[in-house]
């Protein structure tokens, strides 16, 4: 279980509070309008912001203070996933060891997050070789071998195609189903979490306005919601 | 048209050169002087450009890594104001801080140090340009490292990277990516260094190619090896240039983030220690030199001489003339490379960094000697020669928005048959209005700093600042000197900073 307890993250001219809590292997589609407030969540949940105050904890094991590399989080950009310099399978195994110190075997690990992500065979190239989803899928195999239990995307496949978007959004869920990961992932295209995602938290004014099922989220009368989706 | 205007001097000058009065001289090269010129200019180039690049690497990632602290704004406005002072008034600083009876030298000597003289030649020479290039080095890499995507930080912290695997994974690459350029446009300015050189040198075995020419120009009269010098120099710097072409990429900037740039590696308390030792030790080395400038101020009465008038009114003139002809001739090779030769332009630009100042004057003089008096070109020829010099960096200004001029709304004015003053009013002024304005200041901030061409043309009558300050240096009239030299640089700045704070506005 995920718990976020009355944290509070202030800026001039901002406040965020966000209280809400998760099971164990949610898919948590994130929504809102953009400035409401949800990359400051995921800031503060990957240990890129300072609390004002509030608590943190995954399975009763509190995160707050930790830094970011020690927390239960794995987190994933919109770009600038991969370094340039690297290839596919070194930018995975950075997930492994940050110093790129791995043994036969570990190395072996990587390649089959490449192949679990559906790369199999482009261990080699570099990012400017990958198209835009095959980049993000190394970012994701990264977070396979990195193993935390929470991953963060912080609107993950924004720049892809509409087809490719489902397409990965699908092999987030199945992978989550496998390893039992709780995802919160935003997104631009609310419909996009339809039938995957088992949560949809909308957030508005720094605030988790709605935590329900997506249909219910979608369908609730609530007049911000109505603003932000344009009905 | 434009072609003809930078190619054709360029090409009677070399023509000059290798028609030289009298043919060339190539058993000049076999000399043991000249050979210890090319060597002397070689290693203080390449020690010059080592010690800029290593320490200028260094600064940068301490400000990199440590983008708060206080008078950091101030440390990068010394480093600005340093890339930009002209290299006479330079001299000026290290000999009023490091010479005889300087501010260091004095300081020692009333601790009971006596140095004996050891500013002359090497070090001098090595402290001159480490004080003009760490700075320029500095700021380039720094610029570098801030556009890592902040992604690329947050990744680091989050797999846990160490400083070190920082420093090689995200920094290192961006530092890379812009040595080679970097270096080849040092080495160039520091192998061609004319003012620095002459200054401090100290004898003629300390010499760069160009200071040998000017001797064998304006000392000696040996015409047949100055051309030779000049055409070695000019096949030196025409093969750096090549380099520096190849090298330079495209700017290309990535795309905003949603994201601040933190930096995982700032709070390691060991490089901590270490980038407060390079901040310190570098600010001790520049800011000294900019503040001795402020020492003119008490002897700002010296200014109002009638020479000293004259010389001002001569060096604005000048930079007027060049910020008009750089900006011109810039534009119309601009309109040439969006027209299709982009290659030719855009080689000819650099092809003029290739040229230094005093090969090109002995080309023309060679030349042209035979048609007219040459002496008594040289106000045009001064204009033109600095309007050369400052092309490489006016036609960059104004290449690129001309582009993105035309690859906007160029089929839109095509289409409503739009063509000359009208496209040039509608398309294209609005986003060249700033470029232009920019290179012409830039233009001006060389032609006022420039001690090369007038070194040469300078007479009794015909002074501009930088002679004038050259001049006083010479004669150890030292509080005339910190005049000279604080006008100089407080006219230098508001021309070099308007146009650094222009491409700051464009690029934001």
């Amino acid at each position: 279980m995920l718990t976020v307890e009355s944290v509070l993250v202030t800026y001039p001219g901002f406040n965020g509070l966000y209280d809400f809590t998760l099971p164990r292997g949610t898919l948590a589609a994130v929504i809102g309008p953009s400035g409401g407030g949800k990359t400051t969540l995921f800031n503060a949940l990957g240990g890129f912001e300072t609390l004002t105050s509030g608590r943190m904890t995954f399975d009763g094991v509190d995160f707050t203070t930790s830094p970011p590399a020690a927390r239960p989080t794995a987190m994933l950009f919109q770009d600038h996933n991969l370094f340039p310099h690297l290839t596919a399978i070194e930018n995975v195994a950075l997930g492994i060891d940050p110093g790129l110190r791995l043994d036969a075997a570990q190395w072996r690990d990587a390649d089959h997050a490449l192949t679990q992500t559906g790369l199999g065979g482009m261990a080699g190239r570099l990012p400017a070789a990958l198209s835009g989803g095959q980049r993000q899928r190394v970012a994701l195999a990264r977070a396979l071998v990195r193993n935390r239990p929470i991953l963060l995307l912080d609107e993950p496949f924004g720049a892809l195609d509409p087809g490719l978007r489902k397409e990965m959004i699908a092999l987030v869920d199945a992978l989550r189903r496998e390893r039992d990961f709780t995802v919160l992932m935003s997104l631009h295209t609310p419909e996009d979490a339809l039938g995957l995602a088992d949560r949809m938290l909308f957030i508005a004014d720094g605030r988790v306005q709605l935590n329900e099922t997506p249909e219910r989220v979608l369908h609730s009368g609530a007049s911000e919601l109505r603003r932000f989706l344009g009905r | 048209m434009a072609a003809l205007a930078v190619g054709l001097p360029v090409l009677v000058a070399l023509m000059g050169l290798a028609m030289a009065g009298g043919g060339l001289d190539p058993a000049a090269l076999k000399q043991a002087h000249v050979q210890r010129v090319i060597v002397f200019s070689t290693v203080q180039a390449f020690l010059s450009t080592v010690i800029a690049l290593v320490v200028g690497a260094a600064l940068a990632l301490a400000l990199a890594r440590r983008a708060a602290f206080p008078g950091r704004a101030t440390l990068i406005a010394l480093l600005s104001t340093a890339t930009v002072l002209p290299g006479i008034v330079v001299v000026f600083s290290i000999v009023a801080l490091y010479g005889r009876s300087g501010f260091v030298t004095g300081t020692a000597r009333a601790l009971g140090f006596e140095w004996g003289s050891w500013l002359y030649g090497l070090p001098g020479i090595l402290i001159a340009h480490a004080f003009q290039n760490i700075p320029f080095a500095a700021r380039l890499y720094l610029h570098a490292l801030e556009r890592t995507p902040p992604e690329h930080h947050r990744l680091a912290a989050g797999l846990g990277m160490t400083p070190f695997a920082i420093f090689r994974h995200l920094d290192w690459p961006r530092l890379k990516a812009e040595t080679a350029g970097l270096a080849a446009l040092i080495f160039l300015l520091c192998f061609i260094s004319f003012a620095v050189v002459l200054a401090l040198g100290g004898g003629p075995n300390r010499a760069t190619l160009e200071v040998a020419i000017y001797d064998a120009l304006r000392g000696e009269a040996d015409f047949a090896r100055a051309a030779t010098l000049a055409l070695l120099q000019v096949a030196i710097g025409l093969g750096l240039t090549l380099i520096l072409a190849w090298r330079t990429a495209p700017i290309a900037e990535e795309a905003g983030s949603r994201y601040a740039l933190l930096r995982a590696d700032r709070s390691a308390l060991p490089l901590r220690l270490w980038d407060i030792a390079v901040l310190i030790i570098t600010a001790l080395f520049i800011a000294p030199p900019i503040l001795s400038l402020l020492s003119g101020a008490f002897f700002i009465t010296t200014l109002v001489t009638p020479d000293m008038i004259r010389a001002l009114m001569t060096s604005l003139a000048l930079a007027t003339g060049t910020a008009f002809v750089a900006t011109l001739i810039a534009y119309a090779m601009a309109r040439g490379a969006i027209a299709g030769r982009r290659v030719l332009y855009g080689g000819l630009a650099y092809a003029t960094l290739a040229m230094p100042p005093f090969a090109m004057v002995a080309g023309l003089y060679f030349a042209l000697r035979p048609l007219a008096n040459v002496m008594a070109l040289g106000i045009p020829l001064i204009i033109f020669i600095n309007a050369l010099m400052a092309l490489p960096f006016a036609y960059r200004l104004i290449e690129t928005p001309l582009a993105i001029a035309h690859q906007r709304h160029g089929r839109l004015a095509q289409s409503l048959g739009m063509t000359g003053r009208d496209r040039l009013r509608f398309v294209e002024w609005p986003l060249l209005r700033r470029p232009l304005f920019t290179a012409a200041a830039l233009a001006a901030a060389l032609s006022l700093g420039d001690f090369g061409v007038i070194a040469f043309f300078g007479g009794s009558d015909f002074v501009t600042l930088p002679l004038m300050l050259y001049q006083q240096l010479g004669a150890y009239r030292m509080d005339e000197a910190s005049a000279t030299a604080l006008l100089l640089a407080l006219l230098v700045f508001v021309f070099a900073l308007g146009a650094l704070k222009e491409t700051g506005h464009a690029h934001s």
